[in-house]
């Protein structure tokens, strides 16, 4: 096809392929969320061919490929993407697809303050997903940017009429609690990546697209725990800063710009003033789920 | 003490926010925030910061936190003095 929108974390992105462009075929994974809109928050323009950054372009951020193994963080690769700045407010955010054997590179040209960004993707493919990984991160993440969102290392789940956040970077036991809660009946919203955004005053937290069956989930948000794996379920309010920087390690960021790194100090500040957060210390089997359940409903204010 | 005439600045390279009585500070190292190495500030280290302005002196700093907190000058020069060397180390404060 030759254009689509899509509805991701209530971002809507339509994407059109240019006149020297490839025909688009969004994964099965965005199947999902496909929707019919004529409007966007952002619309990405699909080239075809190598974009080649101008000389006083300076790369600001840079990310190996890495893998993660029973979570430990190894490095496949230095070459993976890189962030440029250019003139004014141009940035470029410069890729490989290390998953993809037909795809070569991939440059976003964009701006933080302008809604129609440009990207160039190398592919002897007839038809392509430009939001092949990582793309797809990488362009939610700037998303998040310009909306003062938070992108969090997060699975979430929904029970009734409460949302929880368990944060943790890997090894912690996101996967984990999310398996457990879907055991529990609850609807899992997603087990390692969230969107967390702030609608007509109230905290909500999103799915980002990653697995095939995905579909567009989201919860309000009551409650945020960051985990640790204990031999007994305990918890602990963590309060004002200490509560702020603890998420913050957690947040997903791209930190080389001085206006976003303090908006997303500012979202997360904001956030902890409103959700309580709590150090979760828990046992893999399901009497953390009723630990939460029960500790959730003697102290719930709001 | 030489450092009692020092007028302490703080160092551009962090991004700060105060939040209740307290402050979070965090590093940026060229251009990269360390969420890591995230600085909390209590109240009386708060109300420190906020005296660190490059004028005044760190003797008139100790002067300011024993009329905030009511403590005597010897508990509020250890205090202040503390606070200068820790945030010094990290580069936070230049003295």
């Amino acid at each position: 096809m030759r254009d689509y929108s899509l509805n991701i974390a209530g971002y809507k992105i339509k994407f059109e392929s240019a006149s020297d462009g490839p025909g688009l075929e969004p994964s099965a994974r965005f199947e999902g969320s496909l929707v019919r809109s004529r409007n966007y928050d952002v619309l990405v323009k699909v080239h075809r061919g190598r974009f080649f950054l101008p000389r006083e372009a300076k790369r600001v951020f840079h990310a190996p490929f890495t893998e993660e193994r029973e979570g430990m963080i190894f490095k496949r690769s230095e070459e993976f993407w890189d962030v440029y700045r250019g003139e004014g407010d141009r940035l470029y955010v410069c890729t490989v697809f290390p998953l993809e054997k037909f795809m070569e590179r991939g440059t976003l040209v964009f701006s933080l303050k302008r809604d129609i960004w440009e990207l160039w993707i190398e592919s002897g493919s007839k038809n392509i997903d430009p939001l092949t990984y990582p793309l797809d991160g990488l362009l939610l993440y700037y998303l998040t940017v310009i909306y003062n969102d938070i992108m969090i290392h997060a699975s979430g789940v929904g029970f009734n009429d409460r949302g929880y956040i368990f944060s943790g970077v890997s090894g912690k036991g996101k996967s984990t609690i999310a398996r457990l809660w879907n055991n529990a009946g609850a609807r899992v919203i997603h087990d390692d990546r969230l969107i967390i955004r702030k609608i007509n005053e109230k905290y909500c937290f999103f799915s980002t697209p990653v697995y095939d069956n995905d579909k567009p989930r989201q919860a309000p948000l009551s409650r945020i725990f960051l985990i640790e794996h204990g031999s007994e379920n305990e918890i602990e309010p963590l309060n004002g800063a200490l509560a702020v920087s603890q998420v913050l390690a957690n947040c997903i960021q791209h930190n080389w710009n001085r206006d976003i790194i303090r908006n997303l100090v500012n979202a997360v500040t904001d956030m902890c003033k409103q959700i309580q957060v709590f150090r979760f210390y828990f046992k893999p089997e399901p009497s953390a789920i009723d630990f939460i359940l029960k500790y959730d409903s003697e102290q719930k204010t709001y | 003490m030489e450092i009692l005439n020092q007028k302490p600045s703080r160092s551009p390279s962090v991004v700060t926010r105060k939040t209740g009585d307290e402050y979070i500070i965090v590093p940026v190292t060229g251009n990269i925030a360390d969420m890591d190495s995230i600085f909390i500030l209590n109240e009386t280290g708060a109300f420190i910061w906020e005296q660190i302005d490059g004028a005044k002196s760190v003797e008139e700093i100790i002067g300011l936190v024993v009329d905030e907190f009511e403590i005597d000058r010897e508990t509020a020069t250890n205090d202040v003095l503390d606070f200068l060397n820790s945030m010094k180390e990290y580069l936070i404060i230049k003295v």
